[in-house]
């Protein structure tokens, strides 16, 4: 696991004290931070917990206010994206940018190929130019194949080679893995090893604390917005490091559950090939369900499906004792289905549009009247008005562009639009995901006061802690599978466990 | 960074007025411009003749402004007007020496219903292909273009026709005498007034204030508006029943895009289609509606066109069908889609029809006509980029993770 | 192991299509007119869209990056005139300034460049919409062409000035009739192969298909996007004044309408030929092959006696059924990935939907 080689404490990144406010949050607090030459360094944190920030504070995007960086042993205090390039530190996104139509060979060495006698450029050159450097780094691809052909993880390895091509030394790795199967996680692993005893320097960002375990010799752990440590992979174990991310067990979040006996939504051995199989679950009136696992366990699918904007093969869904059907949203609205998509900017609300258009999407048939189906203005705004006040939307008015809100607030702008249509089941998926601290305790007050109301709701997260304040149930998805089942109130139900299982798919012991 | 959000919002709101009210603070000056250089501008004929020019470029707008605000081009609304126009003639005049037709002799009462069912058919054409087929609309209403210029002309030929039987010519050349005209515009009036109450702040307010206010306001309103209407028409004298047609077109699409159920579909699906279908509304259907909606026009604008000229012949129209797209980019239509208003899309085509019909008749080259209105353009655009670099991004995500 | 073959062979064929649809096209066309596989016409089918073919290279240039240049109609005529005005005596129209064609083609070369700076700098340095600003050039354009000439047309040029357009490069006979080999189909044929050189071969060519395909990662691999796109708005202006030479050579005389209407064609050529609307996917052997699948339309279609108007009709029915084939064939890639992501997870196999 660990290379006992290089004990040289030469750090070739170190980031030294480091804060960085936004309006309204402070991302980051005092970071201490340092990668060692040649290690693989694991970046661990829930979302929230200011490992984007630092990163992009280490790539010259963002400037610190307070402290500085050491770059291979020299000074910055205001670095900027030049800075960190010339200084041979690489970023390889999630989503990484590759010019998909063009070949491998033309993605390594865009800008500058290799030419022949005349001044013009000599493909077999290019190709045997290509294939030499990456047999250099031990990776094997077809330099002739478009990249839009490769796998993911084989683009992964390219964008990684990439960076190693423009002379990067320490190269920031995010989410990796993420839906990779084992196979191609094994072969990235080789490759980051293989480099890494050519001396590369790797920070590894990941929510799998498994691969952590397998892949770094060292792991820091971050929470809200600070370093709660530094650990030698070998001296800790997962129970530890998940208690280290979760932090203290103070819910901030009080619920008073309301319940009632009859089940308003029922799943029966919903099954989809490639996702998710045999999910089987109900809610019942004014329950609240939390749904959590990793990415890639087939829940996001599950709860789209549910709503039209995927679908299942086998199995039966019940709304309200009848049996449920949704080819699409408008068909699930109908039927007393409401969802609050995970990414709001893409699904959940059209930002050119007002604030009063995006409310009333989904309940114009009520607003509506004669033949031409023309809206009742009078009654929309007073309708609107009331949502702004009940959800306490900060806006200049009800004709403000809704991309013009704070992401908080338009959160709860889709809120008020999925509300108005009185649904039986709210599904919610991230419904925190970018919002700031103050909008997350409306929102949550928001959940608590429809399902006071007799609102079924579902809840996918991937944030534990606010499952445990505000779920009555929380499930564990593993691999397409419920696997797990958490109450409310057992001495079972911690952070720690949830975590555990879903990270490790067994149910926790603690 | 270091703006507050009050003082931010408070600025551009300031700017963003100019900036979007912008081109109406251009026409303004532009008519007096003309009023004041040109011999002729102010008469009564001429904002007859300058209204008759908008009249059918204003209807393929209305269209074309329809499709972008979904977020799509339609670029073979002229090869529909070209064909339709061939088409109707063809049917209705009797075969003839060089001018003649199919010899059909079909009766326009069925001629007319048959034409606006085919600019629908080539409407719903286009969205089929657009939105079941998933082609490009670009490319997809750019072939439709060529495809039916090329049928209109294999039509007859391309030879023209002419004699196109009166009742036909009505929608072109009929008149609507002052009287007639006063009532019926007076009655839209007052029914406009009436909707405008209902539905404005302004309208509010007013009820607020009981049943005085109500009285004022209609009183008051209804005098202004007779009062308008009494002195336009008394300046332009009988008004071609193509302006109103028109006009009528125009306030009927706006109020319908801004107040009715399909108005918001059309708004969301072109500001953010997957946002829309997550909604509940059906992208492909709105988006075919509103080809359809272009193509009915289109069609509309060939029976106007063709009762106008009397004759249907070859046309170089790829201009006008650019024209539509550009009045509606200087209307305030993002290309983008999702923005942008039909009464917007108006001003368009009045500035480039009062700039065409100034020009005119100042005598200046009629060609430098076209300079100018690409320049024009070419302004609007500039200043459109402006807009949208001012307005405050989205905000920078403020996740703090 | 068979499917394997059958869809390289799909494949393969999918994107060669516009080839495919050339060797239709002659098929069909041969088949239907014994006159049509004639030396004498057959040599006529690039002459007749050699003006056109230059305009299709250059919207090739720009849309390889990802964008448009719809003015190129105008410019053509612009240039044309221009050099028209130049040439002719004034009893034909021109200014009876009689430039020696040396002179009449370089100043149609640098203002046929000179709107296409205009046009680079707008896109790039004034940020403002490729397709709108090109549009609006169109306009402009044609009413500047209006402007400058006083007359409807100028006609009568030099030899040496049409012997690009009409000349002959040289005659041979076949079964007793002496054809001409025009000079057009050499250099049209040249130029596309200059173009392939540059695209295929060059620094600045791969410059293109990366600015075209992502322009972020061109960015990031060090390469000066806005300079790119500045360079083929101004080798898209130079192509079409090399067509306004063409034209006016082929015609003998300008108008004022010369190349109006143009752009449609020009972009359905392009597109056909596999020059993708999104960038970064094409070459100019497929724009060439669009340009003569055009070509060989019109030649075929008038010698049957079709009226220009029947050939519009077929060219866009043309370009539709193309953009079908692409649709289905862009669905089949699709319906492949999702059977191999499918093969590759153990979840849910009792679910036997297809998921296409």
């Amino acid at each position: 696991m660990s290379t006992q080689i290089k004990q040289q404490d030469s750090a070739i990144l170190r980031v030294h004290q480091v804060s960085k406010a936004f309006p309204g949050v402070q991302a980051l607090t005092d970071v201490d931070f340092a990668v060692r030459q040649g290690e693989i360094h694991g970046l661990v944190g829930k979302n929230g917990a200011g490992k984007s920030t630092l990163v992009r504070v280490i790539m010259g995007i963002y400037a610190p206010d307070s402290g500085m960086l050491e770059i291979g042993g020299r000074e910055h205090h205001a670095l900027t994206s030049q800075d960190a390039l010339r200084a041979g530190i690489a970023y390889v996104p999630q989503h990484i940018a590759m010019m998909a139509p063009l070949t491998v060979a033309e993605n390594i060495l865009a800008g500058d190929m290799p030419k022949g006698p005349l001044g013009l450029i000599s493909w077999s050159k290019v190709y045997s130019e290509a294939e030499e450097r990456l047999a250099r780094l031990g990776l094997e691809l077809d330099v002739r194949q478009r990249v839009e052909g490769l796998s993911v993880a084989e683009q992964t390895m390219l964008a990684i080679a990439k960076a190693l091509f423009g002379q990067a030394r320490l190269i920031i790795l995010d989410e990796p893995t993420a839906s990779l199967p084992r196979a191609d996680i094994d072969r990235l692993f080789g490759f980051i090893r293989t480099l890494q005893n050519a001396g590369s320097s790797f920070v590894y960002i990941s929510h799998h604390l498994e691969e952590v375990f397998e892949i770094c010799d060292r792991v820091t752990i971050m929470r809200d917005g600070r370093v709660v440590g530094t650990f030698d992979v070998a001296d800790i174990d997962m129970p530890a490091l998940t208690h280290h991310i979760v932090g203290a067990d103070i819910s901030e979040y009080e619920r008073t559950s309301a319940l009632t006996e009859e089940p308003v939504l029922k799943v029966e051995s919903l099954t989809r090939r490639g996702h998710f199989e045999d999910i089987t679950f109900s809610i019942r009136k004014g329950e609240i369900v939390g749904l959590s696992g990793l990415q890639g366990c087939g829940a996001d699918t599950l709860v789209k499906s549910l709503y039209g904007l995927e679908r299942w093969g086998l199995g039966e869904v019940y709304v309200d004792g009848k049996y449920y059907v949704a080819r699409s949203p408008r068909h699930a609205l109908d039927q007393g289905l409401a969802y609050l998509p995970q990414d709001r900017t893409r699904w959940g609300m059209v930002g050119v549009r007002p604030v009063r258009e995006n409310v009333t999407y989904t309940i114009l048939d009520q607003l509506t009247q004669t033949i031409l189906n023309l809206v009742d203005r009078r009654s929309e705004s007073a309708q609107v008005g009331e949502y702004i006040d009940k959800l306490e939307i900060v806006t200049p008015g009800q004709e403000q562009m809704t991309r013009l809100l704070s992401g908080g607030n338009q959160q709860k702008v889709v809120f008020a639009k999925l509300a108005a249509t009185r649904p039986s089941v709210l599904l919610l998926h991230e419904p925190t995901m970018g919002v700031d601290v103050r909008a997350k305790q409306d929102i949550y007050r928001i959940i608590d006061e429809l399902s006071r109301q007799g609102v079924a709701i579902l809840i996918v997260s991937s944030e534990v802690r606010e499952l445990i304040g505000v779920c009555d149930r929380i499930l564990v998805m593993y691999e397409g599978r419920i696997i797990q089942e958490y109450k409310q109130g057992q001495p079972e139900t911690t952070p720690e466990n949830i975590l555990l299982t879903i990270e490790g798919g067994q149910r926790g012991t603690h | 960074m270091g703006l507050t959000r009050s003082a931010f919002a408070v600025n551009s709101d300031w700017i963003q007025f100019v900036l979007s009210r912008f081109i109406w603070f251009i026409i303004g000056p532009v008519f007096v411009f003309f009023a004041m250089s040109a011999e002729g501008f102010l008469t009564g004929t001429n904002m007859i003749n300058l209204l008759l020019h908008a009249s059918v470029l204003g209807l393929m707008v209305i269209g074309q402004a329809i499709c972008l605000i979904s977020g799509n081009f339609d670029l073979s609304a002229e090869g529909t007007v070209s064909l339709l126009a061939m088409l109707a003639a063809w049917m209705m005049v009797p075969e003839q020496a060089w001018s003649g037709g199919g010899g059909w002799e079909v009766h326009p009462l069925i001629v007319i219903p048959v034409i606006l069912l085919l600019g629908a058919g080539i409407g719903l054409f286009n969205g089929f292909m657009i939105t079941q087929l998933g082609m490009n609309n670009f490319i997809v209403t750019l072939a439709m273009q060529l495809v039916l210029r090329g049928l209109a002309l294999m039509l007859n030929k391309g030879n023209y026709i002419s004699g196109t039987p009166d009742l036909f010519n009505w929608l072109g050349e009929g008149r609507i005498s002052q009287t007639h005209a006063f009532i019926v515009i007076g009655v839209l009036a007052a029914i406009g007034l009436h909707l405008y109450y209902r539905n404005s702040r302004f309208g509010q307010r007013v009820f607020a204030r009981g049943p005085v206010g109500i009285a004022l306001a209609y009183i008051g309103g209804g005098v202004f508006a007779f009062g308008v209407v009494w002195a336009l028409l008394g300046w332009i004298g009988d008004i071609p029943v193509q302006i109103i047609f028109t006009g009528l077109a125009f306030v009927g699409f706006h109020y319908y895009l801004t107040n009715a159920k399909f108005g918001r579909q059309l708004y969301a699906v072109g500001g953010n289609q997957e946002a829309a279908r997550a909604s509940g509304f059906s992208p492909k259907r709105t988006i075919t509606t509103a080809y359809v909606i272009s193509g009915v026009l289109a069609a509309i604008a060939a029976w106007m066109l063709l009762g106008r000229i009397g004759e249907a012949t070859d046309k170089t129209g790829v201009n006008l069908t650019l024209e539509t797209v550009a009045a509606s980019v200087i209307g305030g239509v993002a290309l983008s889609g999702g923005y942008g208003s039909i009464l917007g899309a108006l001003s368009g085509v009045m500035l480039l029809s009062i700039v065409d019909n100034g020009l005119n008749l100042m005598q200046v080259n009629p060609f430098w006509v076209n300079g100018i209105r690409g320049t024009i353009i070419l302004a609007a655009i500039f200043i459109e980029a402006q807009k949208f670099r001012f307005k405050p991004r989205t905000t920078q995500s403020r996740d703090p993770a | 192991m068979r499917r394997g073959i059958l869809r390289t062979i799909v494949f393969a064929l999918l994107d060669n299509l516009i080839w495919v649809l050339v060797l239709i096209a002659l098929i069909t066309f041969s088949l239907l007119s014994d006159r049509f596989a004639e030396p004498r016409n057959l040599v006529g089918i690039i002459p007749r869209v050699a003006a056109v073919g230059m305009l299709v290279m250059g919207q090739s240039f720009t849309m390889l990056t990802g964008h448009f240049d719809l003015s190129s109609e105008s410019n053509i005529g612009l240039t044309a005139m221009v050099g028209g005005l130049l040439m002719a005596e004034e009893i034909f129209g021109g200014l009876g300034t009689m430039y020696p064609p040396g002179v009449a083609m370089f100043l149609m070369l640098l203002v046929g460049a000179g709107v296409g700076v205009l046009n680079g700098l707008m896109v790039t340095r004034l940020k403002m919409n490729n397709l709108v600003v090109t549009i609006a050039m169109l306009i402009t354009l044609r009413g500047l062409i209006y402007i400058i000439s006083p007359g409807s047309s100028a006609s009568i040029f030099p030899e040496a000035f049409n012997w690009l357009g009409n000349g002959t490069l040289f005659t041979f006979t076949y079964q007793g009739d002496t054809i001409n080999f025009p000079v057009s189909i050499a250099f049209v044929l040249l130029c596309f192969a200059a173009a392939h050189i540059v695209t295929r071969y060059t620094q600045f060519g791969r410059n293109m298909y990366a600015v075209g395909s992502n322009r972020e990662a061109a960015e990031a691999a060090g390469i000066r996007s806005d300079n790119v796109v500045l360079w083929v708005y101004i080798i898209s202006g130079l192509c079409a004044a090399i067509g306004g030479i063409l034209i006016a050579g082929r015609m003998d005389s300008v108008t004022p309408r010369t190349g109006a209407g143009w752009i449609f064609q020009v972009q359905a050529a392009a597109i056909i030929g596999g020059v993708s609307l999104m960038g970064g996917r094409g070459s100019m052997i497929g724009a060439l092959g669009g340009v003569l699948l055009w070509g060989i339309l019109d030649t075929g279609l008038s010698i049957m006696r079709a009226d220009p108007f029947t050939i519009e009709v077929f060219r866009g029915g043309l370009l539709l059924f193309a953009m079908l084939l692409d649709a289905i064939k862009v669905r089949y890639l699709n319906r492949v990935a999702v059977r191999e992501s499918l093969a590759k997870t153990t979840i849910g196999l009792q679910d036997k939907t297809s998921y296409a």
